[in-house]
């Protein structure tokens, strides 16, 4: 069969209700899926969303997802080289001075800090006592000494030594990263069956990972649609939703055509924004006062459309069940061209 | 627990209220338990120790639920075998056990305190008490059941509840009452299989079902899913016939400024007067006699009330007094015989009637059965007695059970009551059928051994023969006797139908519920299954044409809706007052909608154009 054949075989029909059947279509499996979501623990180091929390997280279009993820593949060449790609996810996982320390000892009093560092994850790490010492001392408000390799000496020097003021830069310091990608809290190593290794992590920083050399920068992923959009565009975004929505639902054991999914992703970003499919959304944003007033907040759309002198021209569906008139779907979207007056007008063919 | 905590010393509440403390909580709740079993201190107050607070609570007021445990001693029952055996002489009775201290009774949170063994052979050095019988586990409802330790723990709580939906004896004094609803088996019977908790609680008393010859097979697909076919002349010889009693009541009601209703046929100038015909089944006090025969809608108690408002001042003073007819009529869709009638009078001097009515209710396609082991069904064939199958002795079963509704909700019970019942019933006994009380196996092979001394196949099986033909079924069939409840769930008192009805007042959209003969709901998800499918004009069908539909007239002009003055015969718009309207087809709902807005102080205007 030739493409263009196959595509006009596949084509839907005019007037069919291709939003209604694809809400459905989605809705239906939907009941089916359980609310609570079980992490699945063990195995995967990397926590991810799952099932209908996904689902309504994608939806609602919300900022930041609750578990942001990144798949990230490595130029050709070094993908096999498991010392190159070792040098690269150092780089990538954000290592902070919490992780490394044993204890610490504080004296809130003279404002000093003891850092007892942690000679096994130093070198998990393939950091020093120094690179964490010269790190901190770009501080200001301390002063930083190394006593030996695995202690550091910091004392507080900024104005107005109150215990509040030491005790919040101490929690800084702890917080503080050494090396990494903010924002990055783990990175695992994984090697797939042909030998290739791809670096997955918890947490999305598309923009940091993609300077740094070795990283296929072609084959990023990650399932932050905000930072998808802001890097990539609005259709990465789309494409995004459409992948993360099909994926979930088939974890879940669930049969959807994907056309259906691929509606609601262009639902969601034909503006070339990310809309959610709600009261603030696609639904929340129609055209038609009496929709809107349908749906939810009846009061509020009322009391607005009459400040702007809205006009609702009846086209969509849910204005014109609610006036009792046929709905433009379906078999009501067929119309006579020729209006009954001017058949009138016509005159027979007089015959010889 | 902390050792702060247990060095503190323990509080102790009485019912609720702290009252003191003492060194040692456990060895204070001891001690009570002590005073208690000896008769210092009364059976009825109850003592836990709360060991995680580190607080005793005495308990002695009322509405605790409370139940019997035997005490055990040292590992040693102290209901001893001499006991046993004079109670079982009854030389003495179960206060005697609870006055010296072998029985008492726990509540809940005593019960805290409690290492209670099931089963005597189950006592160890921590036991402290002693179940009764390990039946009393089950409540009131589901101990009429029978064989519950074979049925699958899913099906008890189902089990109690068809229990406690069947028609039986409910009261023996139901010819005295006036229940505003009840429900009476014509000829309820004891099981063939019960249980010691069933007699015990004199639950013979007030039997709830019948002993139906059941035969596990199907009938040309009509007892799929749970259905059953049942025998014709089984139902004509009175099988699951039961009456149906509602009470109507009425009372002459006093209204402010001396005015009362009043029972008495109502005069044909009161407000709302049903026509002569209506009342004529009344007496002369206004009231129907007893073994009339009445229809739906027809008035039972006549009764006039004053009007709602107070009436005009005529030119004649006060006018003649206004009435409204205020009768009571039976239900729609219910009918039946006058039972009984009460007269009487409140204790504020005010004049009461009750009216009883009657109706048989003869199992019919659509009524539900059930057994006590949660296997429900609801009759869909009534086939007539020579169509149904027979046994080689001629035994008609009275009702074919589907094979397929037992596999999968293990209901092992009803397979046995099966077999004891049948057992039972030839040899003229009455099974027992307590929960842990035996071996299903050598319950199986008792009876067994005695269908076979009857005749019969040990497992209960029989060939039988298809009535139509009078030929034998190829394979045998698994047939006997359960105990099955009726049910008071009945399409009598459930079917509904309408084409065509009454319509709310606010939108003029059908009415809902079956006592306002309404429609059936066309839901948004209903909605949205034709958006779906595009039907747009049979969407417009139920959306507009069934339902509230209005011819409404719009002004060309200013877009407001205006009305048709129908003495004129022009169309009017109240706003600017012209006649330029058209005349639009719109659902009744928008135009409340409109209103509505309109009392938001939004004014919509409609703007028309032809298409």
């Amino acid at each position: 069969m030739a493409k263009d054949e196959a595509h006009g075989i596949n084509g839907v029909t005019p007037g069919e209700a291709v939003g209604v059947v694809a809400a459905q279509s989605i809705g239906e499996p939907g009941t089916q899926m359980v609310l609570k979501a079980f992490h699945s623990a063990g195995i995967s180091s990397v926590i991810t969303t799952k099932g209908l929390p996904r689902i309504i997280e994608i939806v609602d279009a919300r900022k930041k997802p609750k578990f942001p993820i990144m798949e990230i593949r490595l130029e050709k060449g070094i993908e096999k080289n498991y010392a190159k790609v070792r040098e690269i996810w150092r780089k990538i996982e954000e290592v902070k001075v919490s992780n490394v320390i044993t204890n610490f000892d504080e004296d809130l009093k003279s404002g000093t800090l003891i850092l007892h560092l942690d000679k096994e994850k130093l070198s998990f790490y393939e950091i020093t006592g120094k690179t964490v010492a010269s790190r901190l001392s770009k501080r200001e408000d301390l002063s930083v000494e190394q006593m030996d390799s695995e202690t550091i000496k910091m004392k507080y020097k900024g104005k107005g030594r109150t215990a509040h003021m030491v005790r919040t830069a101490f929690v800084n310091v702890l917080g503080s990263a050494i090396v990494g990608i903010k924002g990055i809290i783990k990175a695992t190593v994984q090697q797939a069956e042909d030998g290739t290794y791809t670096i997955t992590t918890s947490g999305s920083n598309l923009e940091e990972v993609m300077k740094i050399d070795g990283v296929d920068k072609w084959h990023l992923y990650s399932n932050d649609i905000f930072e998808v959009m802001r890097v990539y565009g609005i259709d990465a975004a789309r494409n995004l939703i459409a992948h993360e929505l099909d994926e979930v639902i088939k974890e879940e054991g669930f049969t959807v055509s994907f056309r259906h999914i691929a509606l609601v992703a262009d639902a969601m970003t034909h503006t070339g924004n990310i809309k959610s499919i709600g009261r603030h959304g696609v639904a929340g944003q129609k055209e038609s006062v009496f929709a809107r007033a349908a749906y939810e907040e009846t009061v509020k759309h009322f009391t607005n459309a009459s400040v702007f002198g809205e006009i609702d021209h009846l086209k969509g569906v849910a204005e014109n069940i609610l006036i009792g008139k046929q709905i433009g779907l379906g078999t009501g979207i067929i119309r006579l061209t020729v209006k009954k007056d001017d058949l009138k007008k016509v005159k027979p063919k007089k015959e010889d | 627990m902390s050792d702060k905590k247990q060095n503190e010393k323990c509080h102790v509440y009485l019912d609720g209220k702290a009252i003191g403390v003492v060194k040692s909580g456990a060895r204070f709740a001891d001690e009570i338990r002590k005073n208690r079993r000896t008769g210092l201190v009364s059976g009825e107050v109850n003592v836990a120790y709360m060991k995680k607070l580190n607080e005793v609570h005495i308990n002695a007021d009322r509405g605790r639920a409370r139940r019997p445990y035997i005490i055990v001693e040292d590992g040693v029952s102290k209901l001893t075998p001499e006991i046993k055996e004079k109670i079982k002489s009854k030389e003495i009775d179960f206060n005697y056990l609870l006055r010296k201290g072998i029985i008492e009774y726990l509540d809940a949170e005593e019960e805290e305190n409690v290492n209670a063994a099931l089963t005597e052979d189950a006592i160890d050095d921590r036991t402290t008490h002693l179940e009764i019988d390990p039946a009393a586990m089950f409540g009131f409802t589901f101990s009429s059941s029978v064989f519950q330790e074979y049925n699958s723990v899913g099906r008890h709580p189902i089990s109690s509840n068809f229990i406690k939906q069947s028609q039986g004896l409910y009261a023996i004094n139901f010819n005295n009452r006036y229940d505003p609803r009840a429900y009476l088996l014509f000829y309820p019977q004891m099981p063939m299989v019960n249980s010691t908790t069933y007699r015990t609680l004199k639950l013979n008393r007030h039997p709830s079902g019948q002993n139906m010859i059941i035969a596990l097979s199907t009938y040309f697909g009509y007892n799929m899913k749970d259905a059953l076919v049942i025998n014709r002349a089984a139902i004509d010889r009175g099988l699951g016939r039961s009456v149906f009693y509602r009470t109507y009541g009425d009372e002459e009601r006093r209204y402010p400024g001396g005015q009362q209703d009043r029972f008495k046929v109502p005069p044909a100038t009161t407000e709302g007067y049903l026509g002569e015909h209506a009342y004529a089944m009344l007496s002369e006090d206004g009231i129907i006699e007893p073994e009339m025969e009445i229809r739906e809608n027809g008035v039972m108690i006549g009764k006039v009330s004053p009007p709602r408002f107070l009436e005009e001042q005529t030119s004649f003073g006060v006018g003649e007094e206004k009435s409204r007819d205020n009768s009571v009529t039976l239900r729609a869709g219910e009918e039946g015989t006058i039972d009984s009638v009460l007269v009487s009078e409140t204790p504020g001097a005010t004049k009461i009637v009750k009216v009883r009515v009657r109706n048989i209710k003869i199992p019919e396609v659509g009524d539900k059965f059930a057994s006590r082991h949660g296997q429900k069904g609801v009759i869909a064939l009534i086939v007539p007695p020579e169509d149904m199958p027979f046994t080689k002795d001629g035994v008609v079963p009275d009702i074919l059970l589907n094979p397929l509704s037992l596999p999968s909700r293990m209901t092992f019970g009803h397979m046995l009551e099966t077999l004891g019942a049948k057992a039972g019933a030839l040899s003229g006994k009455q099974f027992d059928g307590t929960a842990f009380s035996g071996n299903g196996r050598d319950r199986v092979d008792n009876y067994g051994a005695l269908l076979e001394q009857h005749g019969f196949d040990k497992f209960g099986d029989e060939f039988l023969y298809d009535g139509r033909t009078g030929k034998k079924f190829d394979s045998s069939i698994f047939t006997g006797i359960v105990y099955f409840n009726r049910l008071l769930h009945m399409v009598s008192t459930k079917l509904q139908v309408r084409s065509r009805g009454p319509v709310q007042i606010l939108t003029h959209q059908p009415t809902e519920g079956k006592p306002r003969k309404g429609g059936l709901k066309f839901g948004e998800m209903e909605r949205d299954a034709l958006v779906g499918y595009g039907a747009s004009l049979l969407l417009k069908d139920r959306m507009l044409e069934q339902s509230d539909k209005a011819d409404i007239w719009i002004c060309k002009d200013c877009g407001d809706v205006g009305y048709f003055d129908h003495i004129k015969n022009v169309p009017v718009c109240p706003a600017d007052g012209t006649n330029n309207l058209e005349r639009v087809e719109i659902s009744y709902a928008f135009k409340l909608l409109l209103d509505e807005i309109k009392s938001l102080h939004i004014l919509p205007r409609v703007r028309l154009h032809s298409e």
